[in-house]
Parts: structure tokens; C-alpha cells; sequence
């Protein structure tokens, strides 16, 4: 699915403006580099595509979905097409790994033996089948942050948005978790990752969007990190 | 099926997770109830009561002694709507009665030459209500000499019937107040404890149906748990002040069928079920609402 964003601002208060006057479009199938340091609107930008915050100007567009126009009970049909792995991973505490991963199958009706064999390859993929018993609070936090890469592949959506994948992980899961990502996006899925880590993004060329007080200063082809003043 | 696998767990999640607050519930719920029942009960047996009194309720007329004028009073009598049945009583048959009610004593009637008693036209109502009225109508006919009732009674038992009638309302309607109150704040304490995996579970694609089903799912099992206890509890115990009633007051007569009994039941468990699903779904709709509005 195509991602579009055509003059988009959102301002949270007088004095926060997260994002200003963006225009953006990512293709289908694209794996984007949202970099820029803290507070420069990456969360607000990933935030938009899920419709968790609604733009204050201009239109934000997903396939053919403008996020503004759709209805609610829609609206949760659309959130299942776009896996998110968000920056505090929102792991649900109550559930086991494997429940947390099986969560979003089960909650759109996915019949028992898929959920199960589905599950159960991506425990595998992400090194967390001897986990899957465990609670979140069980486990440590580069694990929980592959639960909630987990949670957010299992439905095999089209769109993927990461907020800080690799911000938990050593630089050896980081790259097991960047090499999952673009098996993902080999696959045909829209990859958005919002990173601090220069590592990843030099290491794995791919476009790469730097944004800088809600501004985008930055779209390369192939770029590389190069963020000034990051913290 | 793994749609309601899930429903299930989170329920029972939901009700083992806050267990104390649970089990706090389920007794106010019974409580709330029983209290319910019992004044149903109450009123139940108070109407049966003044139906039975009302029954024996009767209005004499005494009459003119010849037996044209006590037909007449009989016939018109009957044709009032309020009237339940129509007797004539004879000189004979109120000497018969008399000496029936003294026993030994009636010996000192039998030394009487002639029999003192008059005719009477003994008319019984439908509801004490009507005795009055009844008494009004017949004193006016020309036939009849006089006519004795119990018109205290009468006006007594109306007044007690309405009375309780309306105090059963108000114990009905604070106790179902009460218990959607205690079942609406126990969802509510659920749901909160559990915003922010709400606001998750939205986000990942849940529909705000399978987000609140687990809350529905608790109040309504708390709410038929409890009002099915309380029909329990009530049996039980309605059969012990039965017991209990029959020994110290035998005179008084009280529902006994249990057929009466088992419908309440089915009546407070209906009750359960309902107050359960209505209170549960306002108090996590409202929340899982506001939850999936954007910023």
C-alpha cells in the first residue's frame, strides 16, 4: 500500500508543532529510514499512518484511504493491514509471547490451526520459541522488543511501521532484526523504520527521510545516516 | 472460534485478576438480590393475605322476614360486578350456625321457645375496596332492615395492600439501582486498570465488539452468579420462616406453592443476566470509546 502525505501539519498545542507542512509519498513495497533527533516528528509522522493522531492540516493517505474519512468500526480493519512495533512495545502484560504474537490473529477471527502454525513460525524466526510461556515481565527487553516485532508480522500486513526496533538490541540481534525486516519487505510489505542507530542505516542502504522540527530536510535514494546534532 | 477462545481467557482473566474485588461483588450482588426476592416475596404474601382476608370478607344484610323480600335483595345483589357470591341465610340455618360457634354453651339457646335470629342475605365482595360501597347499596334497598360489615377491616386491608404495594416498588427500585451501581463501578475499576492494553489492543486492529466482549462477558457472569445465589439463598431460607411461621402462627396461611417460588427465581436470575449485561457494556463502551478517539 501506498503512503501518502500531502501538506500534512500537526500541531499538538500553540507551541508544539510535531509536523509541518509535509509532503511525502512512500511507494508500495519501499523501506524507508525516518531519522532526525528526539522530538524531530518521526513518532508523529508513523502515528498518522495508524490514524492514532489526526493531522491538523492536509491529508494523510493510505492506499486509497484518506485516514481523516474513515469510519471507526473501518478503521480497525485498516489497523490490521499495518503492523506496528511501537518505541515502548506495548507488549500486553496479561498475555504470554505466544499470546501477545497470537493476539491480532485471534482478534480477527483467524481459525485456531492458523494461529497456531503462524505463531509458531515466527516464535521460531524471532528465537523465541523456549519464551513463549513466559509473561512479558519474564523476559528481557530485546526480547519483548522481538514479541512486539512479532506481533506486528504475524498478520503478514501490508505496511510495517517500526519505531526504534533496534533501540533494546546488541548490535548482532540488531542486525537479525534488520535482516527480518527486509525479508519482510521483500515480500512485498511498506517498511517504515523511525532509527537512531547509524549502524543499521549505513550498514543497510535503503531511502532514507531525515526530518528536523517537524521538517523534512533530507528524502536520499540510498542515503546514509548523517543526522547533525542527534542525540 | 480463536475469536472466542480468546473472549473466554480474557474473562477469566478479568475475574481472577481483580479476585477480591470479584468476590465483593458477586456478595453485594447477592445481597442486593436476595433483598430483591425477598421483597417480591413480601409483597406476594401480603396480597396473598388480603386476598384470603378479602375472601372471607362478607357484608350481612338483614332483611324483611318473608321470603319474597329476601329473594329480592339476593337477586339484586348479584347483579353487582364488585359482588363475588350471594347467599341466603335462613332463621334456621344462623340458630344452626350459633350453635355450632358456642359448643356446650349453645344448650341455653335451646331453652328459647322461639328462635330469636333473623333472616340475612350474606354477601361476600371481590376486594375489600368494594364493602363499603356494597353496604351503601344494600342499606338503601327497601327490603333491608340493616346491614352489619366490617368496615374498619375493610378500609384497613385496602390501605395495607396499597401501602405495601408501594413500598415494594421503592425497595425494588433502590436495590436494582444499588446493584447496577456496585456491577457499572466494578467494570469501570476493570477497564481502567487496563486502559492503556485497551488503547493497544485498538491499535493493533481490535474492534471496540471484541475489546468490550471480555467487560460484558464479566459483568454478566457476576450479575447471574449473584442473582443466581440469591434464588438459592431465598429458597432455602423462605422454607425455613415457612417452617417457622407455621409453628408460632398456624392461623396465618402464606404462599406455599413452589412453583411461585421457582418462577422468582427464574425472574431474579432474568434480572441478573440483564442488570449484568447493561451495566458492563455502558461502563467499557463509554471508555473503549472515548479510548479509540484520535488526537
Amino acid at each position: 500500500m501506498e503512503i501518502r502525505f500531502a501538506g500534512v501539519t500537526k500541531q499538538f498545542s500553540p507551541d508544539i508543532v510535531a509536523l509541518q507542512d509535509l509532503f511525502l509519498t512512500i511507494a508500495k513495497g519501499e523501506f524507508v529510514y525516518l531519522v532526525g533527533p528526539t522530538g524531530s516528528g518521526k513518532t508523529t509522522l508513523l502515528r498518522l499512518v495508524t490514524r492514532e493522531v489526526l493531522p491538523t492540516k492536509g491529508q494523510v493517505t493510505v492506499g486509497d484511504i484518506n485516514i481523516r474519512k474513515i469510519a471507526s468500526y473501518d478503521l480497525a480493519y485498516l489497523r490490521r493491514d499495518i503492523g506496528v512495533v511501537f518505541q515502548d512495545f506495548r507488549l500486553l502484560p496479561h498475555l504470554t509471547v505466544y499470546e501477545n504474537v497470537a493476539f491480532v490473529q485471534e482478534a480477527i477471527g483467524v481459525p485456531p490451526t492458523d494461529v497456531q502454525k503462524r505463531t509458531n513460525d515466527v516464535l521460531d524466526r524471532l528465537g523465541l520459541w523456549r519464551r513463549r510461556f513466559l509473561y512479558p515481565e519474564q523476559i528481557s527487553g530485546g526480547e519483548q522488543q522481538r514479541v512486539a516485532i512479532g506481533r506486528a508480522i504475524a498478520n503478514s500486513p501490508s505496511i510495517l511501521l517500526a519505531d526504534e526496533p533496534t533501540g533494546n538490541l546488541d548490535i548482532h540481534t540488531a542486525e537479525e532484526i534488520m535482516q527480518l525486516l527486509l525479508s519482510i519487505n521483500a515480500s512485498g510489505t511498506t517498511v517504515m523504520v523511525a532509527t537512531h542507530n547509524q549502524y543499521i542505516v549505513d550498514a543497510y542502504r535503503q531511502r532514507v527521510i531525515e526530518l528536523r522540527k517537524g521538517r523534512m530536510v533530507r528524502d536520499d535514494k540510498k542515503g546514509r545516516y548523517e543526522v547533525d546534532g542527534d542525540l | 472460534m480463536a475469536t472466542f477462545r480468546y473472549i473466554l481467557r480474557d474473562t477469566w482473566r478479568l475475574l481472577s485478576r481483580h479476585w477480591g474485588l470479584s468476590v465483593l461483588t458477586l456478595l453485594t450482588s447477592v445481597a442486593v438480590f436476595f433483598l430483591v426476592g425477598a421483597s417480591v416475596l413480601f409483597v406476594l404474601n401480603t396480597r396473598y393475605l388480603v386476598a384470603t382476608v378479602e375472601g372471607d370478607l362478607m357484608v350481612q344484610a338483614y332483611v324483611r322476614n318473608t321470603p319474597e323480600a329476601l329473594e329480592s335483595v339476593a337477586r339484586k345483589a348479584s347483579t353487582y360486578d364488585s359482588v363475588s357470591s350471594v347467599r341466603i341465610v335462613t332463621s334456621d340455618e344462623a340458630l344452626e350456625r350459633l350453635r355450632a360457634r358456642l359448643g356446650k354453651q349453645a344448650e341455653a339457646v335451646t331453652l328459647l321457645d322461639e328462635n330469636p335470629l333473623p333472616p340475612s342475605v350474606e354477601v361476600r365482595v371481590k376486594r375489600a375496596a368494594f364493602a363499603s360501597v356494597i353496604a351503601r347499596e344494600l342499606i338503601s334497598m327497601p327490603e333491608v332492615e340493616d346491614v352489619v360489615y366490617a368496615g374498619a377491616i375493610a378500609e384497613r386491608l385496602e390501605r395495607i395492600s396499597s401501602f405495601v404495594s408501594r413500598l415494594s416498588l421503592v425497595i425494588l427500585a433502590v436495590s436494582m439501582a444499588s446493584a447496577s451501581l456496585v456491577l457499572f463501578n466494578t467494570i469501570r475499576i476493570s477497564v481502567y486498570a487496563r486502559k492503556e492494553e485497551i488503547g493497544t489492543m485498538l491499535l493493533v486492529g481490535a474492534t471496540r465488539n471484541f475489546v468490550v466482549f471480555p467487560y460484558v462477558l464479566q459483568g454478566v457472569i457476576l450479575g447471574t452468579a449473584g442473582a443466581l445465589l440469591s434464588a438459592l439463598l431465598l429458597w432455602f431460607s423462605y422454607g425455613a420462616a415457612l417452617d417457622a411461621l407455621e409453628r408460632s402462627l398456624p392461623f396465618v396461611s402464606l404462599i406455599t406453592d413452589t412453583r411461585v417460588i421457582l418462577r422468582l427465581g427464574v425472574v431474579l436470575v432474568s434480572a441478573g443476566v440483564t442488570v449484568g449485561w447493561i451495566c458492563s457494556w455502558l461502563a467499557a463502551s463509554r471508555f473503549i470509546r472515548l479510548a479509540s478517539r484520535s488526537l
